[in-house]
């Protein structure tokens, strides 16, 4: 961050011009790219040869890998980020990192057993509407 | 904060009397308004109708509780009453108090600007509260919620009542507080004016940008989980049943993954307001300013890894429990960096403890009582005993009313003559903020006690254990005190609003650009002329400015006790 | 409530709050970005929720996953895909200053989000009538129930070439992957109308020539919540339609 006394700081102003104007031809690049990996990740899902399709934790990181690489794409290029100031990437690279510390619940469920109570599964389902549940009294 | 304006052609126009308050009388001019200081005002009122809803409510829990067998109220209505309290005292008061009416009137004058980034949202924000508030009294009115405010599944999916109508009303003021959120951030990044570098930006304001990081990081959290509880409600789908496999502690990982963070939303607002209140009566610049800055931001962003320390018996992992609970401790580090760094700008400087010093100084004592307690609640041991009891109702007590509402109480008497250009009585200010410390003390002190005796949450029959009696007198007696405290002020701030004496443009003698460059009340655009910050904030000298209280001239607020 | 005042003769406005241009226009996108961060988080939680189901419920979630429609879900995608082309087309047009073309790309955008939700009733209609909607009729898996026949199950899966699944796993568990399914496809199909209502918007207020637009920063902003629309989709998609074995 900025210690001088700049008019708003460098961290705000610093970078490319603010109002970049994306090409037409960047715009149709990227959508290339953006409809490629889109069958891209049709066929690694539906069109994989046998022995690499029952691989689920590989295929799975595939199909993440490839809408990572769409998303970049769009983020990149459509948002403007890749010609953003050095704040809007903060906010925009933030929010997905911090959508992360979500994540730290894993770390419960990874070292608990989660089971379904048995006894529950005799009781009306919680989940009804409200006036088929019956009156407890 | 040294600053100069930009001279425009003559050195002096002449003072006009034109200011915000007065600029437009109708009520159409209120009620559209985009002016960030007449949006504090309506903030101002909404917040204090809906707190005394909530203390109503309190009131008549305090009530039953003086028997062990029940007074007034049926066990139904009794948890409709807690309920009740709970949701208006969290949702539609202590999240929203100290951000949306000081934080709105303040954040631009002291950064510089004319208003808001986005003054159009910033109305639409409290139109928004204001329909959240008003569901939740829909709801209330139509049957009411007996679910806690904290809405645990499945008791929140089973439960016969207008959940789902209250959960609507939350959503909507969850969103309002993140329209708030939105606009703080992009007002602080974008809109300081000249030669207002992060460094030289009041304390105040950095707590504001962590409560706003928090906020548009926490509240959308919170927002999609009690959807997901309407949801279940109205359309009988079961992301939380544990009967289709699904899990209700998940519920509660995410509730608190905001719900926790939001007591940072409701303390971060206090400590700003609290640093401006302590270094402007001690006169001294505040001590060591990055490190408070910093911990504001450190609370931010370790508040959102300690949530797992509300589940220590919800069947949470051990292995979880444990790692929580490090973090927990580690988040006493920056609250403790602020305490410290109170308590040595107020050495050698001098002080004088005038209204709102007190109320930063009851802030200082009880949030210090709410921490340490916190530590152990933090640890795994103790937690398991005390969880559940009245100890837990103590200790957050302790810190969202002792840290919040002294901190909000603080603040309003502070910036009073800002807001409304008029002074209330001295006399009258101590001897509030000396009731409702000794009043809040009585009330959950003995909280403290009979929790850890054992007495429950969220009963109101405790005749199995009829020597807890005393306790329970003893609490009731000092809320009355306190009530009496909180209505003290309610009552001399507004006669001092319509017949107060008039007060200068900086009756406290204080730093700042609210203080120094800004009428009291500030006329519409904020500043006479555009601002240049030249110097660091906090430039208060402790010999000099002691001068300023022995001289009658200057008509100085608070110097003569 | 002098709302706002204008500096310079022609060009961008700039609103009584602001200094200049350049403030204003990054202070909305960056008033924008600090909000999509909050849309982050949003969906963030259901994706949680997604990933420790499925983390816990692998098998039956491979089974209720065949039942979706991974032809109409991809046909969607590229809905999506190409209005987000078109929005940036948009964007770049209004930076150019050639409204009529970006009305032309915004109206596109309109048609393709409209086309969206067309193809989303269809699936959701479907599993409505296959009783797979998770409320208390839902029924899945279950030998003595028959399924209705409505005439999209004849006519769409005929002209899609769609192959039909036996319903695999615990019923108890395709509920909840029902439950997540509707739930956030549902929320994205809100977001989707909310889309076109700001889109709606912006194009009545280009056409009327309202004094709110000024310069390209309406649409850019709505350009960015368009694209965060279909960034959720982007990840949706192969979550809900490609799991793998």
């Amino acid at each position: 961050m900025a210690d001088h006394g700049h008019d708003h700081s460098e961290m705000t102003k610093g970078g490319a011009h603010a109002n970049h104007i994306l090409s037409e031809r960047t715009i149709l690049i990227v959508a290339g790219g953006l409809f490629f990996l889109m069958a891209l990740t049709i066929g690694a899902a539906i069109y994989m040869p046998e022995p690499f399709k029952g691989w689920t934790i590989p295929m799975q990181c595939l199909a993440l890998a490839i809408a990572v690489a769409k998303a970049c794409l769009v983020v990149y290029y459509y948002m403007g980020v890749k010609f953003g100031t050095r704040l809007i990437k903060i906010f925009a690279y933030g929010g997905f990192v911090w959508f992360f510390m979500l994540f730290i619940m894993m770390i419960d469920y990874t070292t608990r057993p989660m089971e379904p109570v048995p006894g529950w599964e005799k009781q009306t389902s919680s989940a009804l509407p409200r006036d088929t549940v019956k009156n407890p009294e | 904060m040294s600053s100069t304006v930009i001279e425009q052609g003559t050195v002096e126009k002449p003072h006009s009397e034109k200011n915000y308050l007065n600029a437009d009388h109708t009520l159409k001019s209120w009620l559209l308004t985009v002016d960030h200081k007449r949006i504090g005002i309506l903030y101002l009122i909404s917040v204090t109708f809906f707190f005394f809803i909530g203390a109503i409510a309190a009131a008549m829990i305090r009530y039953e509780l003086t028997s062990p067998k029940g007074i007034l109220l049926s066990s139904e209505v009794y948890n409709k009453t807690f309920s009740a309290h709970g949701i208006y005292m969290v949702f539609q008061f202590l999240v929203v108090a100290i951000p949306a009416v000081l934080g709105n009137f303040l954040i631009p004058i002291m950064i510089g600007a004319r208003d808001m980034a986005f003054p159009r949202l910033n109305l639409l924000s409290w139109y928004m509260f204001i329909t959240g508030g008003a569901l939740i009294t829909l709801s209330f009115i139509l049957g009411g919620v007996d679910a806690g405010w904290t809405f645990y599944v499945p008791l929140s999916t089973i439960s016969e009542n207008q959940i789902s109508l209250c959960l609507v009303g939350i959503f909507i003021t969850g969103f309002s507080s993140i329209f708030t959120g939105v606009n703080f951030i992009a007002t602080i990044h974008k809109m300081r004016a000249p030669g207002m570098t992060w460094y030289r930006l009041p304390l105040f304001i950095w707590a504001h940008y962590a409560t706003a990081v928090v906020v548009i990081l926490g509240t959308p959290v919170v927002a999609i989980t009690l959807f997901l509880v309407v949801v279940e409600r109205g359309f009988g789908f079961g992301i939380f049943s544990p009967e289709l496999g699904g899990d209700p502690v998940l519920f509660q990982h995410l509730f608190w993954f905001y719900s926790h963070p939001a007591v940072y939303i409701m303390i971060l607002p206090a400590f700003g307001v609290v640093s401006e209140i302590i270094t402007c009566f001690s006169r001294r610049p505040i001590f060591g300013y990055r490190f408070i800055a910093y911990s504001s931001l450190a609370i931010a962003f370790l508040g959102f890894a300690v949530w797992g320390h509300h589940m220590f018996i919800s069947s949470q992992s051990a292995f979880q429990g444990i790692v929580f609970s490090i973090i927990t401790w580690v988040l006493a580090i920056p609250s403790a960096i602020k305490m410290f760094n109170w308590a040595t700008t107020m050495y050698k400087g001098s002080v004088h403890f005038s209204t709102p010093m007190l109320y930063a100084l009851g802030f200082m004592g009880l949030f210090l009582i709410g921490g340490l307690t916190g530590l152990h609640l933090a640890s795994l041991d103790t937690d398991i005993h005390v969880t559940g009891t009245y100890f837990i109702v103590a200790h957050f007590h302790y810190v969202m009313v002792g840290g919040t509402i002294l901190g909000y109480l603080g603040g309003i008497h502070f910036w009073f003559p800002k807001m409304f250009g008029r002074t209330y009585s001295e006399v009258w200010g101590r001897m509030s903020a000396m009731i409702v410390f000794v009043g809040f003390n009585l009330t959950f002190f003995p909280q403290f006690m009979v929790g850890y005796l054992g007495m429950p949450r969220r009963y109101h029959y405790y005749y199995f254990a009829p020597e807890w009696q005393i306790y329970h007198v003893l609490s009731t007696a000092g809320s009355s005190i306190l009530g009496l405290g909180f209505l003290m002020p309610g009552i001399y701030l507004t006669y001092a609003i319509f017949k107060g004496k008039k007060a200068g443009a900086n009756p406290w003698g204080a730093k700042g650009l609210e203080w120094e460059n800004c009428d009291s009340p500030p006329i519409t655009e904020n500043f006479e002329k555009p601002i240049i910050v030249t110097g660091s904030v906090y430039d208060y000298n402790p010999e000099e400015d002691s001068k300023l209280y022995e001289d009658e001239d200057t008509g100085m607020l608070g110097g003569k006790y | 409530m002098s709302d706002h005042v204008a500096k310079h003769g022609d060009g961008p406005e700039v609103y009584f709050q602001y200094e200049d241009i350049d403030q204003q226009q990054e202070s909305y996108v960056v008033g924008m970005w600090s909000f999509l961060v909050t849309e982050v988080m949003f969906f963030g939680a259901l994706f949680l929720i997604y990933t420790l189901y499925r983390w816990k419920f692998h098998g039956t979630f491979f089974g209720a996953h065949e039942q979706l429609n991974w032809k109409m879900g991809g046909l969607n995608t590229m809905v999506l895909l190409f209005s987000s082309v078109m929005v940036a087309f948009a964007v770049h047009f209004a930076q150019k200053g050639k409204t009529n073309k970006q009305l032309v790309c915004l109206g596109v955008t309109l048609l393709c989000a409209f086309g969206f939700l067309v193809i989303k009733t269809f699936e959701y209609g479907a599993k409505f009538d296959h009783h797979l909607f998770p409320n208390h009729s839902f029924s899945y898996a279950d030998p003595e129930h028959h399924e209705s026949k409505s005439w999209w199950d004849e006519a769409l899966p005929a002209a899609l070439k769609i192959e039909k699944h036996e319903q695999e796993g615990n019923p108890k568990n395709a509920r909840l992957f029902y439950s997540i399914y509707f739930t956030m496809t549902g929320l994205h199909g809100l977001h989707v109308i909310i889309g076109i209502i700001a889109i709606t918007a912006l194009m009545v207020l280009i056409k009327i020539r309202s004094p709110l637009i000024t310069d390209y920063i309406p649409t850019e902003l709505v350009g960015l919540y368009w694209h965060f629309v279909d960034l959720v989709w982007i990840f949706l998609y192969p979550l809900f339609y490609l799991i793998p074995r």
